[in-house]
């Protein structure tokens, strides 16, 4: 009660205020009348009687002040009057604050935005239940590293251990799976996990049911769980979507449950898994032909187990080391020599909460988002570095305010406290200018089309993230202009003598921000530089075939309820009528595997060593395929009506792969196989120029010259393709018509996708665009930055020389000679910040260049370009740098030279 | 002015929070009835009187309305809180045991 009564009052004190002040006065007032009321009573006149309780009553300021500070407000009073007096000086000062809220603004949203990415995928708490008791289980490659996948059969070797776990499960990684909704195709992702998935997360379903161990078996009819967000996303959270048919990669699945809130997928690192099928079905739904036919199923799983109560980590490494031996034992002769799955004997047990995706791919990954983190804190480096000076500038301009107040007995303490409140005030309006700013970025990122679903939202850590940024920056930038401006020294204050003459040799903090400055804006733009040039070459190396004129449609047979073996020939068909449409020169199907690992690991018939002798991208190429996309042919012959299902598969490579694995560019009649497949043997038919293209929409851009081969698209068993056209006309005009004549083959077909091969590649190029606008943006805020910093030390410097300006130019010195000796100071420091910052720059080039070509972790590979030192790049980066410094020098230095001397001299 | 005496300090929020038990008052009436009651002899300082006033209301032992004075003038009258009341008996029982005290002090020395 009694607690309450003070939280009111509290409360009241501090939101009416206005209306305790008025209180007060009133009932101060009122106590006066009354006063004067009885002395009148006692028989004074009304004057006197006033007068007397007046002098009774003593002094009223003082009273009320006593009663404030009874209120135990005062400290909240003085931080209110502290905020509202720097809130007037910044609206005052609306053109200085406009800038550096900007500036924090642009500053605070970058590192804002960048963190939600890294928080999205590296810091997110996974949702699963007694998370220490879960381990993942790695099968190891040779060399005793952990591999990506465990084939399924090892999954059930490990399950049987039931003494150490009490569950064990396997999933594979998120995999594309399109689906028929609301009358069009849509892009997503599935997940073929076992029965027990949920039982060893320890989840739950958030609605129905998961899939149990009957509908495993093979044979039982498909079903799936919705994941939740693309249940409340693409389905609008309809409860009724339980039971009900979705077709996933044509086949129809009945929905039986929709996912866990909170959990996104297996890997857990911001992708979203839209589906969650049982093992099994990857047999019918997969697109690869291997996973459809495979007795075992060769899939990449992640195997992730539950320890049993008392069970140690030590015990399952243990079982799991007298385990691995029998499953290189089981494995086929052929996939124990080589290839991407070859299985050394050795199993790898790491507890889950030590591991974010994979314990081969964390250390890069971490390194990759701490790079990033890095060079977003350097661009807020330098704002903080710029608006230091700009509150320096600030802070000489009030140095006689400064004086006065502290002339008139304000003490050193509450000026200090007086700026510092103006560089939070500043900052924080700064953090929700970043945060609107991030917000609107991540909006904009959601936009472009990604392979994948990353998981953008701005939580509640992404916010405590920015105000935190922006508590520090605003200290950070105040503190030391906050302590310089008020060590004042009284008397020449205020006789406006506070000015020393300068010292351009002494190490002074402004010279040290210019060249900071400049140095980071340098590497910023270095670094925009570096990847500007890799994005440059990978457009170079697509454009190996001709693309204009070339029209693509997609579409899958399945969808139309056809059986898998019956699609070739509606494919072919459709194909047929396309090739006889007016203006179209050849037509072809084609299949490209995005988001697939992309590359296949090759052996060579004859070659000595079994092993693996490397990566290679594969292509699925009809008849018609290379004079459609004219890429010339070298040697041999391309794919023609010969190849056709039963007949020897036959393969056609490209230069590079013939020179690589074959030591020729003539390889015909050689053969190779899947290092993955042991019986995949194909002849080399022909050998075609390079095209750099891995697949038909790359999303693997940045990787290097691939090698590369094509695989006869008939003796595929594929159940989805793409028919690509060569028109002589306007290929968007072509699409049209090629739509028609799928319609006219069955009028159920799916079109999936419709688009010229130009749009394809511009597509296909959304993601890097994205990544280098943005770290041209970063470049080129670094050097906005740096400029407008170095303005603000130019300016300043020069409004404090003014009086020896003055008297310079009243002694006869010329303008030019003024602005040149001004200039002359300022470019030094330039010529010093873009040295160091051209240094580092190469320094970082070279250390990119050494780090090893690729990080194989099983999947696929991490490409880390390796880029050129080119010296006109650098040359040009200094070049622009050095130009807008001593632009941002001149325009003070020059309206410093036409002052008129006696304006100089009476200045301040 | 010299045969009045200045409340002591501390025991001026006693008198108050003694003073409107007897009902809703209004700060003029509070110091009148405190001189009256003791003839004249404690005299409340206006400079003290408010701020204690706003002390006690602060610290959850009274709370104020405006109101209708005597003269028909609004005023704000001051009442206890139910902690109020608590809080007078403990005050009641601390004054009486000090002066029982100082009594004692000053009767055999």
């Amino acid at each position: 009660m009694r607690a309450w009564h003070i939280v009111r009052s509290r409360l009241r004190s501090l939101l009416f205020r206005g209306g305790r002040e008025s209180d007060l006065d009133e009932e101060l007032q009122f106590h006066l009348e009354r006063e004067t009321e009885r002395l009148q009573a006692n028989g004074l006149s009304r004057e006197d009687a006033r007068l007397q309780a007046l002098r009774l009553f003593g002094g009223v300021e003082q009273i009320k002040e006593a009663s404030r500070d009874a209120r135990g407000t005062a400290a909240f009073d003085a931080l209110a009057r502290d905020t509202r007096y720097g809130v007037r000086r910044l609206v005052r000062d609306w053109r200085f604050t406009t800038a550096a809220v900007l500036i924090l603004g642009l500053a605070i949203g970058a590192n804002t935005a960048i963190f939600s990415l890294v928080n999205a995928v590296l810091f997110r708490d996974s949702p699963f239940a007694d998370r220490d008791r879960l381990v993942n289980i790695y099968q190891n490659d040779l060399a005793g590293k952990p591999l990506a996948v465990v084939s399924y059969d090892s999954y059930q070797e490990m399950a049987q251990y039931t003494d150490i776990f009490a569950a064990t499960m396997a999933a594979t990684i998120p995999m594309p799976a399109r689906y028929l909704h609301e009358g069009g195709i849509r892009s997503g992702t599935a997940e073929y996990a076992t029965a027990s998935y949920l039982d060893v997360l320890g989840l739950r379903p958030s609605l129905g049911r998961w899939f149990d161990a009957t509908e495993e078996r093979p044979g039982a009819p498909l079903v799936a769980v919705l994941g939740y967000q693309a249940w409340t996303r693409a389905f609008r959270a309809d409860p009724s979507i339980l039971g009900r048919i979705v077709r996933i990669e044509g086949a129809p699945v009945t929905i039986v449950g929709i996912g866990p809130v909170h959990h996104r997928g297996t890997l857990d690192v911001g992708l979203v898994t839209d589906f969650w099928l049982p093992v099994t079905a990857l047999r019918e739904l997969s697109a690869m032909p291997v996973m459809r036919a495979g007795p075992t199923i060769i899939a990449p799983f992640f195997v992730k187990a539950r320890l049993r109560e008392g069970a140690t980590l030590a015990q399952a490494k243990a079982a799991m080391d007298v385990l691995a031996p029998r499953l290189v034992a089981a494995l086929p002769e052929e996939l124990r020599g080589g290839g991407e799955l070859a299985v050394g004997p050795g199993i790898t047990v790491v507890a889950t909460t030590d591991v974010r995706v994979h314990p081969q791919a964390d250390a890069p990954f971490m390194a990759i988002a701490s790079g990033v983190l890095v060079v977003v804190s350097l661009v807020l480096a330098i704002a903080c570095g710029n608006l230091a000076t700009l509150l320096l500038v600030r802070g000489a301009a009030r140095t006689k305010e400064i004086a006065v107040r502290l002339a008139l007995g304000a003490t050193r303490r509450q000026l200090v406290r007086h700026l510092l409140m103006e560089s939070l005030l500043l900052s924080l309006a700064g953090g929700i200018a970043g945060c609107i700013l991030a917000w609107w970025a991540l909006q904009a990122l959601r936009g472009v089309e990604l392979p994948v679903t990353v998981d953008l939202t701005v939580d509640s850590r992404v916010l405590a993230f920015a105000m935190a940024l922006s508590l520090i920056t605003g200290v950070a930038f105040g503190l030391a202009p906050a302590l310089k401006a008020t060590k004042v020294d009284l008397l020449p204050g205020l006789r406006d003598e506070g000015v020393p003459p300068i010292d351009r040799r002494r190490l002074t903090l402004k010279n040290a921000l210019i060249v900071v400055q400049v140095a980071v804006s340098v590497l910023l733009l270095g670094g925009t530089s570096i990847f500007l040039q890799q994005l440059a070459a990978a457009r170079e190396r697509r454009v190996g075939h001709a693309v204009d004129g070339v029209a693509m449609l997609e579409t899958d047979a399945r969808f139309a309820g056809y059986p898998a073996a019956a699609v070739v020939n509606v494919y072919d068909e459709l194909r047929r009528r396309i090739a006889a449409l007016p203006g179209v020169q050849s037509a072809a199907l084609a299949y490209g595997l995005p988001m697939q690992s992309g590359t296949v690991a090759i052996v060579v018939e004859g070659a000595s060593d079994t092993r693996s002798n490397g990566d290679s991208a594969m292509i699925w190429a009809g008849p018609g395929f290379f004079e459609t996309l004219r890429i010339p042919l070298l040697h041999g012959r391309v794919f023609d009506a010969r190849d056709r299902a039963g007949t020897p598969s036959v393969a056609v490579v490209t230069e590079t792969m013939a020179r690589q694995y074959f030591g020729a560019v003539d390889a015909v009649g050689r053969r190779f196989r899947n290092g993955n497949q042991p019986n995949s043997w194909m002849e080399v038919i022909g050998v075609v120029r390079d095209t750099g293209a891995r697949s038909l929409s790359p999303d693997d851009v940045l990787a290097r010259p691939p090698s590369q081969f094509y695989r006869s698209y008939t003796q595929s068993g594929l159940v989805a393709t793409t028919v690509i056209a060569r028109t002589s006309g306007d290929a968007a005009a072509l699409l049209g018509a090629m739509q028609r004549e799928l319609r006219a083959v069955d009028v159920t077909l799916p079109v999936i996708t419709a688009q010229t091969m130009a749009q394809d590649l511009e597509r296909s190029q959304a993601a890097p665009k994205v990544v280098a606008t943005f770290l041209g943006v970063l470049g080129g805020l670094g050097l906005v930055l740096a400029s407008i910093g170095l303005y603000a030390v130019v300016a300043f410097s020069v409004a404090r020389r003014s009086r020896e300006i003055g008297i310079r130019m009243a002694l006869g010195a010329r303008s030019r000679q003024v602005v040149w000796s001004i200039a002359r100071g300022v470019a030094g420091l330039i010529g010093v910040g873009t040295s160091i910052g051209l240094v580092l720059t190469i320094l970082i080039m070279l250390a990119l260049r050494a780090t090893s070509g690729s990080a194989g972790i099983g999947i696929g590979n991490m490409d880390v370009y390796r880029p050129d030192i080119d010296p006109v790049t650098l040359v040009a980066i200094a070049a622009v740098t050095a130009v807008v410094g001593v632009a941002a020098a001149f325009v003070p230095a020059r309206r410093a030279a036409r002052m008129d001397p006696l304006v100089a001299l009476r200045y301040e | 002015m010299s045969d009045e005496t200045d409340v002591l300090q501390g025991t001026l929020d006693l008198l108050i929070l003694r003073t409107i038990a007897l009902g809703p008052m209004h700060g003029w009436a509070i110091a009148q009835r405190i001189q009256q009651i003791s003839d004249d002899l404690l005299r409340v300082q206006q400079g003290s009187l408010y701020p204690a006033l706003h002390r006690l209301e602060h610290q959850g032992w009274m709370t104020a309305d405006w109101g209708v004075s005597e003269n028909n003038r609004r005023a704000r009258f001051y009442s206890l809180t139910r902690a109020g009341r608590k809080q007078v008996e403990a005050e009641v029982a601390k004054w009486e045991r000090l002066s029982a005290g100082v009594n004692l002090v000053l009767q055999r020395t």
